[in-house]
């Protein structure tokens, strides 16, 4: 019996002697430690006869001694039948790891407290991985003008930030589980285009895209998306990551710009009746063609408004006409010509006059005079009288 | 249409190679029995134009002219005269006027010039 007994303790402490990676010794119900193995000596760096009667007390931090940690890991021990913790312990160098430490109390048959055993592991890889994730959270949470939502291979919505929350109203718990295009126009949900925008994403390695989408309240905004696939080492498509941001102030800003040209351009373009039926478009400043397109197609229509017979065309205001612009104002001046109005140029530079007439354009029936006020008297006795204007159109 | 001296030929709706002979044909043997001394081609129903409608606008007045009488054409619209400059069309030679009303003033001014 006693060798049978005795075998079975060389095969235990053999098994604990091949353990490495933990630490597995026995503690006496003072907290003293009575055995001390190869994989505790790795982990703590003490030998066997250097910490063999020790105090349990020698592997925990100063601060937490003076707290009285030793004391009341081992009651709580007692009390529930084990205690488990986390945190730091010292190695016989002094330097410190992050260790998960279980301590479990032995009795005996009548309920006698013998002792401890206390198993140790070296968590340092794994509280540091922790650490560096609760800094990628902490970093996430801290972007608040963009929205990073996490969403499964199907779509569904794994993860929330307080961005996407500020974004869209929605807090976590009203999201999660739910499909990504929940935030999307009925008409854009109809056609697909969420679901088509994840497959494209997962296919192109990124989809970067701008729409509209739905605030919590039902109110929309403009918003710039980033989808970008998330793949396992295997290739096998996860899920998506999606970064998206509020566009609608620039969107705005864009609209008024817009805006403010097209008034620009309305103003740099007028046209203005003087008489009856008589107009005229004071040309000031550089003409591009889109300008000159503008400028003519703003004149037809007057024309066609008014019912005008004369135009007054006056260039003395534009520095520099070159071929293409004065191609453009002829072919302004035989438009209106056709529309039944009579054309008069005024204010002609020499300059413009070289251009005109080097471009070999026919000059039909285009009038000209030197200042706007005689165009204007042209422009009276052509309106003031029919048989003279018959003679204007020069058939 | 008949007005005094003078003819008024609407083009309007959609011209076609069939109708385009049938309206030169009707035009100019109309011109041709009252002997009108001006014709207005009035083109104001015609919102847009390409290169064919363009050069029927351009034959009728040629024959109209050929025939002894004066071709005004009116109410060309804004886009169909930019149209009408863009391509280029030969029309540099007819004349115009904004509506009927100022057409007719412009064939009666230049009857009495002949006269």
């Amino acid at each position: 019996m006693q060798v049978a007994l005795d075998s079975e303790l060389a095969f235990y402490r053999q098994m604990v002697d091949s353990i490495n990676d933990y630490e597995v010794v026995r503690l006496d119900e003072t907290g003293t430690v009575r055995t001390w193995h190869e994989g505790a000596e790795r982990l703590y760096g003490y030998q066997a006869r250097e910490i063999v009667g020790r105090p349990m007390s020698v592997v925990y931090t100063e601060d937490e001694i003076r707290d009285g940690r030793p004391g009341f890991d081992m009651r709580t021990a007692a009390e529930n039948g084990q205690c488990v913790t986390e945190g730091y312990r010292v190695r016989k160098d002094g330097s410190q790891f992050w260790a998960s430490v279980t301590l479990t109390p032995i009795r005996g048959a009548g309920g006698t407290l013998y002792g401890y055993v206390r198993v140790t592991r070296d968590h340092t890889e794994r509280r540091e991985q922790e650490l560096e994730m609760r800094a990628v959270e902490r970093m996430l949470d801290a972007i608040t003008d963009y929205e990073v939502i996490r969403l499964d291979a199907d779509g569904m919505i794994r993860s929330w930030s307080p961005g996407a929350e500020r974004l869209k109203q929605y807090t976590a718990e009203e999201v999660i589980g739910h499909h990504v295009s929940m935030f999307r126009l009925e008409e854009d949900i109809h056609n697909g285009l969420p679901e088509r925008e994840l497959a494209s994403a997962a296919r192109i390695g990124r989809l970067e895209s701008e729409g509209w989408r739905l605030r919590k309240d039902g109110s929309r905004f403009w918003a710039s998306t980033i989808v970008s696939p998330i793949n396992d080492e295997s290739g096998e498509l996860t899920g998506y990551v999606s970064v998206g941001r509020d566009l609608s102030e620039k969107r705005a800003q864009e609209q008024l710009v817009q805006r403010q040209q097209e008034e620009i351009l309305e103003l740099s373009t007028p046209v203005i009746q003087v008489w009856d039926k008589v107009l005229v478009l004071p040309i000031i400043g550089t003409l591009d063609s889109a300008r000159a397109a503008r400028l003519t197609e703003g004149l037809l229509e007057r024309i066609a408004v008014e019912q005008a017979e004369v135009a007054i065309l006056d260039v003395s205001g534009v520095p520099a006409v070159d071929t293409e612009v004065a191609q453009h104002l002829l072919k302004t001046v035989e438009a209106a010509r056709l529309m039944g109005a009579v054309s008069v140029l005024s204010g002609v530079r020499p300059e413009t006059a070289q251009a005109i007439v080097h471009l070999g354009i026919d000059l039909g029936t285009l009038r000209s005079r030197s200042n706007l006020k005689e165009a204007l008297q042209l422009a009276l006795t052509l309106v003031g009288a029919a048989p003279i204007l018959a003679a204007a159109t020069g058939v | 249409m008949r007005m005094g001296d003078n003819l008024i030929v609407m083009l309007q709706g959609d011209l076609e190679d069939g109708t385009v002979e049938q309206v030169e044909r009707e035009v100019t043997e109309e011109v041709a029995r009252t002997q009108a001394k001006g014709a207005l081609i009035d083109v104001s129903g015609l919102s847009v134009v390409d290169s064919f409608v363009a050069r029927i606008i351009s034959r009728i007045a040629a024959m109209i002219r050929l025939l002894g009488s004066e071709a005004t054409i009116v109410g060309i619209q804004p886009a169909v005269a930019l149209t009408l400059v863009e391509l280029g069309v030969p029309l540099k030679h007819v004349a115009t006027a904004l509506n009927a009303e100022q057409g007719m003033a412009r064939l009666q001014g230049r009857s009495r010039e002949r006269a």
